[in-house]
């Protein structure tokens, strides 16, 4: 072990019932640097931050963890964070009804005699907060907090417990491009004070601008070790997916655009709960065959126009008309817009849109029952021949379509949810964020769905905070921004610099 | 030679068989658990009373004690699937029950006006609580809480708190009369006709559907497990057979529970209904954007829980034969702990109306089999209680059971018994190496540290080996 090693895992192999999570990972971090570790999911960099912070302890898995020139044996998350290694994960573990400083301070509250100092506490909140360059009323609620702020408070937090080694997992995945900007501008910044980070990211941008050395893994085994003079992003995603990817986007063949399908005309909506409107004049046209995308900020009022588009099922007060093939339509309901041929595919694919403790032909099937039932007694033969069906036609990877929709991956469950929507017939779809928080190999396969859906005539609109996303799949684009449309762009006239331009207006 | 090796593969079927089953059981744990349990109480009891527990008069007299229970549990299963509670049932079954009997004694109604009003009322309750629920979301808990009161006070002015006793025969035919029987050598066959009907349709049907499932290659499950459970329950239905018939034949006490259950069996297992409360359930925001209306489901499921107390509280009232102020209390409590006892999850989305009806049983059996075998009274709501207690752990312990493969697991082992027997020795060795170091406090002790997880982690690899092994990867080869 040299010298200028913080950390260095040793041969770890870690195995569930049926699966071999690890198998001898080895990782070695230097002080003071910003090491990634990237692979697609399930290639085991969660489960190894898991064995690095004691959460999965000390005995169940085999190999060494020398930290700081010692073997450590982790029982649980106090001994990893009191040795100075502190984990951001994607769940946050903020309190939403506590106070700012309050949660800074949860778990080692400044006390004395077991009475509480809050004066310190404050003061000391404070501090921590200029370090991470964070400028807040420190008596405000965390949950009144946007993502990217309750970020950077769970690293104030981290830093006041005498970080030496921060661990932060796809931190910018829930961020917009500035928030995310602003982290990594961050993390150069607690480098220059000698705080080491890991990151875990999909992104592969990031690794390119801030990483000093990564570790790709694969299949839960160490591929290689990449150090900052050899990084390019065709190298680590020929080492990620184990071949070569030419094009992160599939060729689509030129396409005939037909009638407008789908059009908003003057569509506003007021939300009672924050008592403004979340959508100002939307005026989007959509075009048979035609794939539209709708750019913008995490935040912006794209979710919410798509509900008003698909229903209305948060009841906002809308005003406007929406047609549809011609015809202005007024839906109450989301029946209504699934009778319209309109399908959804929300952006939190456990929230709102799988039923996880049902197996893959029920959540399959769920979109339109009356096709698989008679008289409202269901044929079983049918439901489960159509699932079968789709998950042959897809290519969902399931040892059985009647295995649980739990325990699939992110991608193949995402590939579930737009199967129920296909399986209602829809002529128009709305992907929302259709590829968060899924790898390579599974965004590539979920991209030629949406090709070949097209292909057949179908109307597609891809709500998207990915830039290269957005460029890459879609024909026409629609910038919102709080809640206003700001632009609208061909694709041949569209850059992302013009994008950002119109969303941050 | 010839006749021993014979005997060793007749052995080994016989033995794969067990192994498969056992794997079954094990893997399905949550599905079989109460059954099991169910089990061990009724031979329990049966040696704690000389078998006079499982004898036809008693256990007779258990299913109709039980029904009213039953009944209610069914519905309580789709107000808690749907992650709903219902609090007010005990006391609306109670009134309705006293509605119809005094509507019936005292005011002169026909059964069936009576019937028909109670009905109405029932459905506009269940309706009003749906409403308040789904649309104004106001907390079951508060609704039905104040419901319970309500009814409570309703059931008071009803009976103007005395007892009314009934006389008219509709009460007395339901409560304690039994179907027509037709006696032939001290056994009822009418019965018997039923019943045999009832296997029979058990085990074509499932033939059937297992050919249905081959022919469009769909999983069937295991073959071995199939036939257990047919078997399995042939028996029980033979038995129940035997016991109704040669006591009095079917009471309708336990005819109406069985129409009850039946329907609703179906409806939650084979209709778009079912599927519907079952995913608003398991996901209310998901099923409202697959454009279910979780209004209106929830509607349903309050009004369907109304209609049941209602015939609860006239199953109730007639096997007593009378109505009273003192109806009601503890019914809905009974039904709750029905439902979790049968492993209905209070997150929502799970949960079988059978298991339900199991998990009535399983309590009224505790109460009567305790009664029967003089045991003091006062310890039977300790015992309820602790066993809820342990069927929702056992519940929750077996969430995330993976599946097993003993046959597997016995291939493995003849396999990699070797490598593990050696394993073990170079773990046991290096532990104590690692712990003379340790004593003599060597300079190089962390040598023997690595030395001890290397082994440990040889050790656990073949141990997984062992665990996760299936049947086809040794077939194959």
């Amino acid at each position: 072990m040299k010298q200028d090693d913080l950390l260095v895992m040793k041969s770890i192999t870690k195995t569930f019932p049926g699966v071999k999570a690890l198998d001898e990972v080895n990782i070695n971090v230097k002080r003071g640097e910003i090491h990634f570790i990237v692979g697609e999911n399930g290639a085991g960099k969660s489960t190894l931050m898991k064995v690095l912070s004691g959460i999965y302890p000390h005995g169940t898995y085999s190999g060494d963890i020398i930290f700081d020139g010692e073997i450590k044996h982790f029982h649980n998350i106090k001994q990893s964070v009191s040795d100075g290694i502190v984990i951001i994960n994607q769940e946050l573990a903020l309190f939403p009804n506590l106070t700012v400083y309050e949660n800074i301070f949860v778990g080692h509250e400044i006390s004395k005699a077991k009475i509480m100092d809050w004066d310190k506490t404050k003061k000391e909140a404070v501090k921590y907060l200029n370090m991470v360059g964070l400028d807040v009323d420190i008596h405000r609620m965390v949950g009144s907090l946007g993502v990217g702020k309750q970020q950077l408070i769970e690293i104030a937090k981290a830093l006041s417990q005498n970080v030496k080694l921060l661990i932060l997992d796809e931190p910018t995945a829930a961020l917009n491009e500035n928030d995310s900007e602003n982290l990594l501008e961050l993390l150069v910044e607690l480098k220059k004070q000698g705080i080491t980070s890991i990151m875990i990211s999909h992104k592969l941008k990031e690794v390119e601008a801030i990483a000093d050395s990564l570790t790709v893994l694969r299949d839960g085994k160490t591929i290689v070790r990449i150090e900052r003079e050899d990084i390019n992003e065709q190298e680590i995603i020929r080492n990620m997916v184990g071949r070569e990817i030419e094009d992160i986007f599939p060729k689509r063949p030129p396409y005939e655009v037909g009638d407008v399908v789908l059009e908003t005309v003057h569509l506003n909506a007021f939300d009672h709960h924050v008592n403004r409107y979340i959508v100002n004049d939307a005026n989007i046209k959509l075009r048979k065959g035609e794939v539209v995308g709708l750019a913008g900020l995490m935040g912006a009022g794209r979710t919410e126009l798509a509900h008003c588009i698909f229903g209305n099922p948060d009841n906002y007060k809308l005003s406007g008309r929406i047609i549809v093939h011609g015809k202005g339509v007024e839906m109450h309901h989301p029946n209504d817009a699934i009778k319209q041929g309109i399908a959804y595919v929300s952006e939190d694919r456990k929230q709102d849109g799988l039923i996880l403790n049902e197996t893959i032909s029920q959540n399959i099937t769920i979109s339109d029952l009356k096709k698989i039932s008679k008289s409202g007694v269901i044929d079983f033969f049918k439901q489960n021949q159509y699932a079968e069906q789709y998950v042959k036609d897809i290519d969902i990877r399931t040892p059985s379509i009647l295995q649980d929709v739990k325990n699939l991956s992110g991608g193949n469950q995402q590939k579930v949810q737009v199967a129920k929507w296909l399986f209602a017939d829809p002529k128009i779809l709305i992907l929302d964020e259709p590829t968060r928080g899924i790898d390579v190999g599974a965004k590539y396969e979920i991209y030629t769905i949406i090709n070949d859906l097209v292909a057949q005539g179908m109307s597609i609109l891809i709500i998207s905070s990915e830039l290269p996303e957005i460029l890459g799949m879609c024909d026409r684009i629609y910038v919102i921004a709080e809640g206003l449309q700001t632009a609208e762009f061909d694709i041949k006239d569209a850059t992302p610099e013009k994008i950002m331009e119109s969303a941050t207006v | 030679m010839n006749i021993l090796k014979t005997i060793k593969k007749v052995g080994w079927i016989i033995q794969k068989y067990f192994l498969t089953l056992m794997s079954m059981i094990r893997t399905n744990i949550r599905d079989y658990g109460m059954f099991i349990a169910l089990f061990v109480i009724f031979i329990t009891f049966s040696f704690m009373t000389d078998w006079i527990f499982l004898g036809a008069i008693n256990f007779t007299n258990l299913l109709n004690q039980t029904a009213y229970v039953s009944v209610l549990a069914v519905g309580m299963t789709l107000v808690i699937v749907t992650r709903q509670i219902d609090l007010s049932v005990g006391y609306i079954g109670a009134f309705l029950g006293a509605y119809v009997v005094v509507g019936v004694e005292n005011l002169g109604q026909p059964v069936w006006l009576a019937l028909l009003g109670a009905l109405v009322i029932t459905v506009i309750v269940g309706a009003g609580k749906g409403i308040l629920v789904a649309k104004i979301k106001v907390p079951a808990f508060v609704v039905t809480l104040a419901g319970m009161f309500i009814f409570k006070g309703l059931l008071m002015f009803r009976t103007n708190n005395r007892t009314i006793p009934t006389t008219h025969s509709f009460f007395k035919n339901l409560g304690i009369g039994y179907l027509p029987t037709f006696d032939v050598g001290g056994y009822d066959l009418i019965t018997i006709v039923i019943g045999g009907l009832g296997i029979l349709l058990l085990i074509f049907g499932g033939i059937n559907t297992r050919r249905k499932n081959q022919k469009l290659n769909i999983p069937n499950e295991k073959l071995e497990l199939f036939i257990t459970k047919t078997v399995v329950m042939t028996l029980i239905l033979g038995y129940l057979i035997y016991t109704f018939a040669s006591f009095r034949g079917i009471s309708y006490l336990l005819l109406v529970t069985v129409v009850v259950v039946v329907i609703y069996h179906f409806m939650t297992t084979k209709t778009t209904l079912g599927r519907r409360i079952y995913a608003v359930g398991g996901n209310p925001d998901a099923a409202e954007l697959s454009g279910i209306s979780v209004e209106k489901i929830l509607v349903i499921v309050f009004i369907s829980m109304g209609i049941l107390a209602l015939i609860s509280g006239v199953m109730y009232a007639s096997r007593l034969q009378n109505t009273s102020p003192n109806h009601g209390p503890f019914w809905e409590l009974y039904a709750i702990a029905a439902a979790f006892i049968g492993g209905t999850s209070a997150a929502g989305g799970v949960g079988k109306v059978i298991n339900a009806v199991i998990g009535s049983v399983v309590i009224m059996s505790l109460k009567n089999g305790m009664a029967l075998a003089g045991v003091d009274a006062n310890l039977e709501p300790i015992i309820l209680g602790s066993v809820l207690l342990l069927a929702v752990i056992f519940d929750i312990f077996t969430r995330n059971v993976r599946p097993i493969d003993y046959v597997g697991i016995h291939y493995a082992k003849q396999k990699f018994g070797d490598e593990l027997r050696s394993a073990q020795e170079a773990f046991r060795q290096a532990k104590i190496n690692l712990r003379k170091a340790k004593k003599e406090d060597l300079d190089d002790v962390i040598e023997y540290e690595y030395a001890f997880t290397n082994a440990q982690g040889e050790l656990n690899k073949i141990k997984d080996k062992i665990r996760v092994a299936k049947e086809e990867d040794f077939v194959k080869k």
